[in-house]
C-alpha cells in the first residue's frame, strides 16, 4: 500500500470514530444507506475489473499506445470526449479502468476528457434535465461541460 | 421473474463470466493471463473500497445539508457559490439525483449559477471519490484535475447565469396540463359542468375546478369546454401538454 492510501485510511478512520462519538445513531444509519449503495455496484465493479483483465492480455499495450497515445491526441480526445457523454457507468469503475489503460501508455489526455464527460456531460440524461430546466438551460449547460471537459484535458497534458 | 432480475441487474457481470468460459476454452492461457492481470486491479479495488465507504457514511452523518441548503439565496454572492460546491462536492448519486435537490433550492431563490455549480460539482466532484482517483491515476493527477474542474465549474456558471434567464425555466415541474377557472371572470352559466361534469363543478354559482386533466383524449375535450365559455374564464396551460 502506498503513503497516499494509507493517509486516505488513517483519515477515514479518525473521520468514523468521531462521527461515532458524535452520533452513534445518524452514523449506523447513514452505513445502511452506503451499504445498500455500495452493494448495488459490486457486481458491476468485479465485472469490469474482470473485463480489463481481458483487455490488456488481448490488446497488446502497443496497440493502445499508438491509439490513445501520443499520434493525435485531438481527435483521441474528443472521441473520448464523445464516448464519455453516452456511456453509462459509474465514475466509481471508470478509475480503475482509465487508470489501466493510462499504465499500458494510454495518453492522459483523452483520459482526462472521458472522466470528465462521463460524470458531466449526460446525453441519456438530457431529457430529464431538459423537463426539469428548459432546453435552453440543459442544452447550455451540457455543451459548455462538453467544451470545458476537453479544455481541462487539453491542460493538463500541457501540465503534466 | 426473480431470475429475470437478477440476470438483468448483473448483465455485464454475466456478460464477462461468459467471455472468460470462451476464451478458457480457446486459449486456457490466455484466461489466466487475464484472470492474473484482473488480481491485481482487485487487490488494489479492495485497498480503497473501504475508504470510499467509510468517507460516505461520515459525509452523510456528521455534514449537516440542511444548514448549507439556507445558505445560498439571490444576493448570497460568493458564498453562496461556494457552499454551493461544497453541497455539490458532499453529495452522493448520480447527475440526476441532483435534478430533483436543485429544484428545490431554485424555488427558494437560488440563482442558475448556484444550481449549475451544485449540478456539475454533484457529478465530477466527489469527496470520497478523490481517493479512488488518487489511488489508480495518481495523487498528482488528482490533485491537478481537481483544481482545474473547479475553475471551470465556476467560468460554466458565470456563463450559464449570463446566457439562461429564470424565465427561460419551465414554471410548472408538472406532469400534467394545469386547469383554472378565474372566478372573477366566472359568470356562472354551468355550460362548463354540463359539458364535463367529471372536470367542474358548480359552487356558490361559480364553476370551479374539480381535477387536473389527464391523457390526450380529455385534453380534446376540455379545450373544447375552454372555447366555449362565453367569458372565457377557463385557463388552460398548454405548454405542459407539448412535452
Amino acid at each position: 500500500m502506498d503513503i497516499f492510501t494509507i493517509a486516505f485510511w488513517i483519515i477515514a478512520i479518525v473521520l468514523t470514530v468521531i462521527s461515532f462519538i458524535k452520533d452513534k445513531k445518524k452514523t449506523f444509519a447513514a452505513m445502511k444507506k452506503s451499504k445498500g449503495m455500495m452493494g448495488n455496484m459490486l457486481g458491476e465493479i468485479v465485472a469490469i475489473i474482470f473485463l480489463i483483465g481481458l483487455v490488456l492480455t488481448f490488446i497488446p499495450p502497443e496497440t493502445i499506445k499508438s491509439v490513445l497515445g501520443s499520434a493525435n491526441t485531438f481527435v483521441s480526445t474528443v472521441v473520448s470526449a464523445f464516448v464519455g457523454s453516452i456511456t453509462l457507468i459509474p465514475a466509481f469503475v471508470a478509475f480503475p479502468l482509465v487508470g489501466s489503460l493510462v499504465d499500458v501508455g494510454a495518453s492522459i489526455v483523452p483520459a482526462v476528457a472521458f472522466l470528465t464527460t462521463l460524470t458531466m456531460v449526460g446525453i441519456v440524461t438530457f431529457p430529464l434535465e431538459k423537463k426539469e430546466f428548459g432546453t435552453k438551460f440543459a442544452l447550455t449547460r451540457n455543451a459548455l461541460s462538453f467544451g470545458f471537459a476537453i479544455v481541462i484535458a487539453l491542460t493538463m497534458g500541457v501540465i503534466l | 421473474m426473480k431470475a429475470i432480475s437478477i440476470i438483468k441487474k448483473n448483465k455485464l457481470l454475466i456478460f464477462v463470466a461468459l467471455a472468460y468460459l470462451v476464451v478458457l476454452f480457446i486459449s486456457p492461457d490466455k484466461a489466466m493471463k487475464s484472470v492474473g492481470n484482473s488480481v491485481y486491479y482487485l487487490v488494489e479495488m479492495l485497498q480503497v473500497l473501504p475508504v470510499i465507504f467509510l468517507l460516505t457514511v461520515v459525509i452523510e452523518a456528521l455534514i449537516p445539508k440542511e444548514i448549507i441548503m439556507r445558505g445560498f439565496g439571490e444576493k448570497s454572492g460568493f458564498k453562496g457559490n461556494l457552499l454551493a460546491l461544497l453541497l455539490g462536492s458532499i453529495s452522493a448519486g448520480p447527475i440526476y439525483a441532483a435534478f430533483p435537490i436543485s429544484k428545490t433550492l431554485l424555488g427558494k431563490g437560488a440563482s442558475i449559477s448556484n444550481i449549475v455549480i451544485i449540478i456539475s460539482s454533484w457529478a465530477v466532484i466527489k469527496v470520497p471519490m478523490l481517493a479512488n482517483e488518487a489511488k489508480f491515476l495518481g495523487v498528482n493527477f488528482m490533485i491537478i484535475r481537481w483544481v482545474l474542474t473547479v475553475i471551470a465549474i465556476f467560468v460554466m456558471a458565470y456563463i450559464t447565469g449570463m446566457i439562461v434567464k429564470k424565465k427561460d425555466l419551465p414554471v410548472d415541474s408538472k406532469r400534467a396540463a394545469t386547469l383554472e377557472i378565474k372566478e372573477d371572470y366566472c359568470i356562472g352559466c354551468g355550460l362548463c359542468v354540463k359539458l364535463l361534469p367529471e372536470y367542474y363543478e358548480m359552487n356558490n354559482n361559480k364553476a370551479v375546478v374539480l381535477k387536473m386533466p389527464e391523457g390526450k383524449e380529455t385534453i380534446l375535450a376540455i379545450k373544447e369546454s375552454v372555447e366555449k365559455c362565453p367569458s372565457k374564464a377557463i385557463i388552460l396551460n398548454k405548454e405542459e401538454i407539448a412535452s
